[in-house]
Parts: C-alpha cells; structure tokens; sequence
C-alpha cells in the first residue's frame, strides 16, 4: 500500500454550481492509490457524488486539476477520457433495447475493437461476475435485480479501464443480495485490482469495501482520509466520530480476521491417545477441559476429566466440539459464535477443518485492546460527547 | 412445461395473425359490400359521372397523396423540432414554440385552409400546409414526451461511458422514444386522411369531392355512401398499416 502508484491526483478541486452561492465542492485535494478502493462517504449533500463525477468530468469544475495516471486530463476531450475510466450508477442505467452483450460492448465498440475481441471480452466478463453464457442474447427486463447490477459492473469494465468510478452501486439492492454482490465484488477486485472510486453515504458499506474511506463534511471537506480500521480506532474529529456512529469498536471487529490473533494455549488431544495422559494434559494446563481431534485434526469432543472417568467411548465422551470458526472468519463472527457457544470459546481452523487453535473471550479482549492504542483519547472524546448530550 | 409453451406460444401466433389480417378482411368485406349495393342501383347520369372507376381512382390517389405527403413533412419537422426542444440549450423557447403548436391544433381545419386560400391560393399544397400545421402538434408532443420519458438514468450510463450527446441520441434516447413516437405519427396520419376530405373545398380534389357533390346535387344515397365509405375504409386501413408499422418498428426489449 505505501509502495502503490498514485491513480488519480485530484488538485484543489472546486465546483460551483451556476446561480448558486456557495461551492458544492470547495477546494479538495486527494490522492489515490493505484488498485485500492477509496470510498468516499458522507451525509447527503455533501458533494461526495459532485467529487466522483468530477473525476471523468460529467460535472465539469470550476477550478482546480485532475490527473490521471498523471496525466493532467482536466482539458482533455471529455468523451475519450470516460472510455478510460469505467463508471456504475445506483439505477445501473442499462440500455433496455439492447441485448447483454450490445450494452456490455458499449465501450469496446466506441474503440472500435473488432468484433471476434469484443465477443471473447463479453464471454470474459459474464464468466467473470458469474452470469450465465446464455444470458448474452436476453434483454435486461428479463434479469433480476442483482443479475442487472453484476452486469452493469461488466458493462463498466469491458474495455479494460484501470479506473472504476462507482455511485453507490449496491445502494438499489436488497439487503441480503448487496451483501452477496458486495462479498462477490472484493472477491473480484482480489483479482482485477483496479482503482475504485466509490461513493456511499453507507458507512458500514465504507468500512466494508474501502482500503481507504474518505469521510467528507459539507462542500466535500475532508474530515478524514484514512484506512478502515484508523478510523474506527482514531476518528479524527466529532464528526468523523458520530458519522461512524455507535459500535466502532464492534465494528472494528469485521476487519480483523481471527488468525491475526494469538490463540490461547489450550489443551488438546488425539482420540488415539490414552485417557491417562489426556487427564495429565488437563490438570498441566490449568483449564478444566480438553479439545480431543480425530486422525485427521479435525475437532471432535470437549472433554472434562470427570468425562473421562465415565467410562463413555471417546468419541462420545463430554460434549460436542462445535462453535468453529475458519480462521479468515472476521473477530466480529468468532465474538458472535463464542457468545453463543458452551464455555464461550471458539475453535479456529483451517479450510480444511484442521484444528489451528482455541480463541476464548481473554484472548479477543487482549487483541482488541492492542488495536486500540488510542484508547484513552476516544474515551475522553466519548465523555465529552455524552456530557454535551446530557447538558442539552 | 415444454408443450405448454409451444402452444401457449402457437396461441400468441394465431391471436396475432388474426390481429394482423382480421382488418384487412372486414376492409375488404366493406369494399365488396359498398360494391354490391352501388351494382344494385340504377345510376342516373349524374351519379354515373361521380360513380366510375377513373373518377374514384383520381381521387383515391389525390387522397392518399396529400395524407402521405403532409405526413411525410409533419414528421420529418416535427420529430426534429421536438428533438431540438427538448435539449438543454433550447429550455427558454420550449413553452412558446409548443404554445405556437397548440395554435395550429386550435384553430378550425377549414378556417386555416380558408385563410391559406385566400391569403395564398387554392390547389395541393396549400393543403399541405394545413395539414401539416394541423398534425404538427400531436407529433411533437409526443417527440418530446417519448424523449422526456427516458430514464436521465441510462443517458447519464450512456455519457458516463463515453458516448458522445450525438450518440447517445441516436442510439438511446431515440430509439427508446420510438413507441411513443409512433403513436404520435399514427395520430398524425389518422387526422390527415381525414382532414384530407375537407380540402376538398379549396380545390384539392380527394375523397372530400365526392361528398361535397353528393351534397350539393342530391345523391346522398348512392355518390355520398361512396364517398364516405371509401373515406372510411381508407382510414380505418391507414390506422391499421400504423398499427403494423408500430409493432415492427417498436424496439425489442421494451
């Protein structure tokens, strides 16, 4: 990240709308990093989507530069500079009276690739966002919601661009499918690694898609420009803090994933091994139960030492093993499994089902405790806020 | 599933060719029924003169001719002007020039063509120009509406890719405007065939001659059941072939 090319230099930006007083946008500077995805949040009327737009120049600004992949593109002919930069809107916009393929060679044709390139990039793409070959020849009245959005997504990146510019895309779509779409998306951009403009006044889609989030107050002021994760640790200022609004810290949760942390030292045994030494294992570790795996290290009981003296076969001694979490699952869905599991820990493994370790509430409450080293400054600020609040 | 579907699709076709060639048959139908009923009468020398094939044939053709001509020219200048009212730069002058319109709508049919008449001369082309003024508005209301009517949604993609205001004209708003223009066309080409018959009495022959000698001479039972039988069968047959013309021309997709 700190090693990544700037994408797009946007320099003192302004944009006054004609009849109007005050700038929409006011004086903005930003750099963005080549193949991140820069979110740019705020509450509406903020000039978040005045900004992205200024970027392929649908609104023209008054003043200031825009360079892409540095080049200064501020006075460039607007139409050939939007065949380079691939654009999603909320309403998706598909053309209604063309086919799949026809609205996803839009961009291809205006470049005038021949047709053979332009048919195996529209087989590409439909692969690519998990659209079925078939659909090619269908219009889009015929696709449902989420079919519609991965399209428009197709449509934006045909001609290759390096640069995304997308406006709220998911903001139309059911809460379940935009949480698929947004999953299948970052899947995506894992391999594309295109630079993303993203605009949402969703900030927990923000924290869910950008690599950076820029927070914007009025006239599209940045109050913070920051990684996820700062800013749920460090807000800036009140407003970046009442705009991510309450549960940061939970929050902060869904960014880290549980093999970032350091498991707790557990006790664990194997069903082959004797029950002899399984109860050493107990009573050395200090924990009153023991973790047994099968031949292939895959969890199977939770076993006490009174277990053990029943006399049960192992493999239906103690208690189930469940309550697992694959070690990329969020620290945010190994609290919410280890709330609901029997002695609040949760077991870690790998996509195989191999055990990797036992996380319990110490452990997270130690990692989280880490990511915060400005704890104390949040606090105060909280105070403060809540001190404000009661005087009013 | 499959059988359902062929025949609830074999189904489709049957409705649509009756749909298709039910008009055409009753028109026909009417034709040879007018046919019958002229055949059964003893024709004195005046209807003779009004009643016989070279007479109906001019003006049929006169007839045909004017409707097609002012449709021709009222829809090649008021799709135009719609377009061009409905681009950003024209927002000032929309409301007057739609208001002009409105004139050429209100005021009488025969009183246009009375004053283009007296103020300029009788004959085809004055006839022209009032039916054109006449058609002009349904026309262009409907350019403007159908091009209104596209969603800023997919012009603003369409931009946002790249395309040129030429461009996406061409190749969205238009064609996604196309239904509601032909409807306005269809309009258009009803009022002319029509209007067609009243100018007539400026001196553009048509159908129209054949119900104002009807009228004048006294032949209402047989000069005036031709010629507005004819009148009728010609539009109704008119409206039909728009009818077609919408379904083939009308964007898939929609």
């Amino acid at each position: 990240m700190q090693t990544a090319e700037t994408m797009i230099n946007l320099e003192d930006l302004t944009k006054v709308f004609p009849g109007q007083d005050e700038p929409a946008v006011d004086d903005l500077s930003m750099e963005i990093y080549e193949g991140e995805i820069v979110v740019l949040v705020g509450p509406s009327g903020c000039g978040k989507t005045t900004t992205m737009k200024m970027i392929n120049r649908l609104i023209e600004p008054t003043s200031g530069r825009i360079f892409l992949e540095g080049e200064d593109v501020t006075k460039v002919n607007s139409d050939n500079l939007r065949r380079r930069i691939g654009y999603v809107i909320q309403q998706i916009g598909l053309f209604p009276h063309m086919t799949i393929a026809d609205n996803i060679a839009t961009v291809p044709k205006m470049l005038g690739w021949d047709k053979k390139r332009t048919s195996d990039r529209i087989d590409e793409l439909l692969e690519m966002t998990g659209i079925d070959l078939s659909y090619r020849d269908r219009y889009p009245k015929e696709l449902s919601g989420g079919q519609r959005q991965r399209i428009g997504v197709a449509r934006a990146m045909a001609a290759d661009p390096p640069v995304l510019l997308m406006d709220e895309p998911f903001g139309a779509i059911d809460p379940i499918t935009r949480d698929r779409l947004q999953d299948e998306f970052l899947r995506l951009q894992q391999e594309i690694r295109k630079t993303i403009v993203f605009v949402t006044h969703d900030i927990d889609e923000a924290i869910k898609m950008g690599d950076r989030i820029a927070i914007l107050r009025t006239q599209s002021k940045i109050a913070q420009y920051d990684t996820p994760e700062k800013i749920l640790t460090d807000p800036a200022d009140d407003f970046v803090a009442d705009f991510i609004g309450a549960g940061a810290s939970i929050k902060r949760l869904r960014l880290s994933t549980v093999d970032e942390i350091e498991p707790a030292d557990w006790p664990v045994a194997r069903l082959s091994d004797s029950r002899e030494e399984m109860r050493n294992k107990i009573r050395n570790s200090g924990k009153d139960y023991a973790l047994l795996l099968d031949d292939r290290e895959r969890p199977k009981r939770w076993v006490t030492a009174e277990h053990l003296e029943l006399g049960t076969p192992l493999e239906e001694a103690g208690r189930p093993a469940v309550a697992i979490v694959e070690s990329n699952a969020s620290l945010y869905n190994t609290l919410d499994t280890m709330i609901t599991s029997y002695k609040g820990s949760a077991i870690v493994v790998d996509e195989g089902g191999r055990y990797k370790g036992v996380v319990d509430f110490d452990t997270v409450l130690e990692a989280i405790n880490a990511m915060r080293p400005q704890e104390q400054t949040r606090d105060r600020i909280e105070r403060e806020r809540r001190a404000g609040d009661d005087e009013r | 599933m499959t059988s359902q579907a062929t025949t609830s699709k074999g189904f489709d076709g049957a409705a649509r060719l009756l749909r298709y060639l039910g008009m055409p048959i009753f028109l026909a139908f009417a034709c040879l029924a007018l046919y019958l009923y002229i055949s059964s009468k003893e024709l004195d020398s005046i209807e003779r003169r009004n009643i016989n094939a070279n007479v109906i044939t001019a003006r049929l053709i006169e007839h045909i001719q004017l409707a097609a001509i002012s449709t021709v020219i009222v829809v090649v200048l008021a799709v135009g002007v719609g377009i061009l009212l409905t681009r950003p730069f024209a927002r000032r002058v929309t409301a007057p020039i739609v208001g002009i319109a409105n004139i050429g709508q209100a005021v009488p049919s025969i009183g246009l063509l009375a004053i283009l008449a007296i103020i300029w001369t009788g004959g085809f082309w004055p006839a022209v120009v009032a039916l054109v003024a006449y058609s002009f508005l349904s026309i262009l209301r409907n350019t403007m509406v159908g091009l209104q009517q596209v969603d800023r949604s997919t012009i603003e993609a369409a931009r946002g890719m790249g395309m040129t205001k030429l461009a996406t004209l061409f190749r969205i708003e238009l064609p996604l405007a196309v239904p509601i223009i032909l409807a306005g066309v269809r309009t258009a080409l009803i009022i002319n065939v029509g209007t067609a018959t009243l100018t007539t009495f400026t001196g553009a022959g048509t159908l129209g001659e054949l119900i104002n000698n009807a009228l004048r001479l006294g032949r209402e039972d047989t000069v005036l059941v031709v010629g507005s039988g004819l009148t009728a069968i010609l539009a109704l047959f008119v409206d039909w072939l728009a009818g077609v013309a919408e379904d083939i021309l009308r964007p898939r997709g929609l």
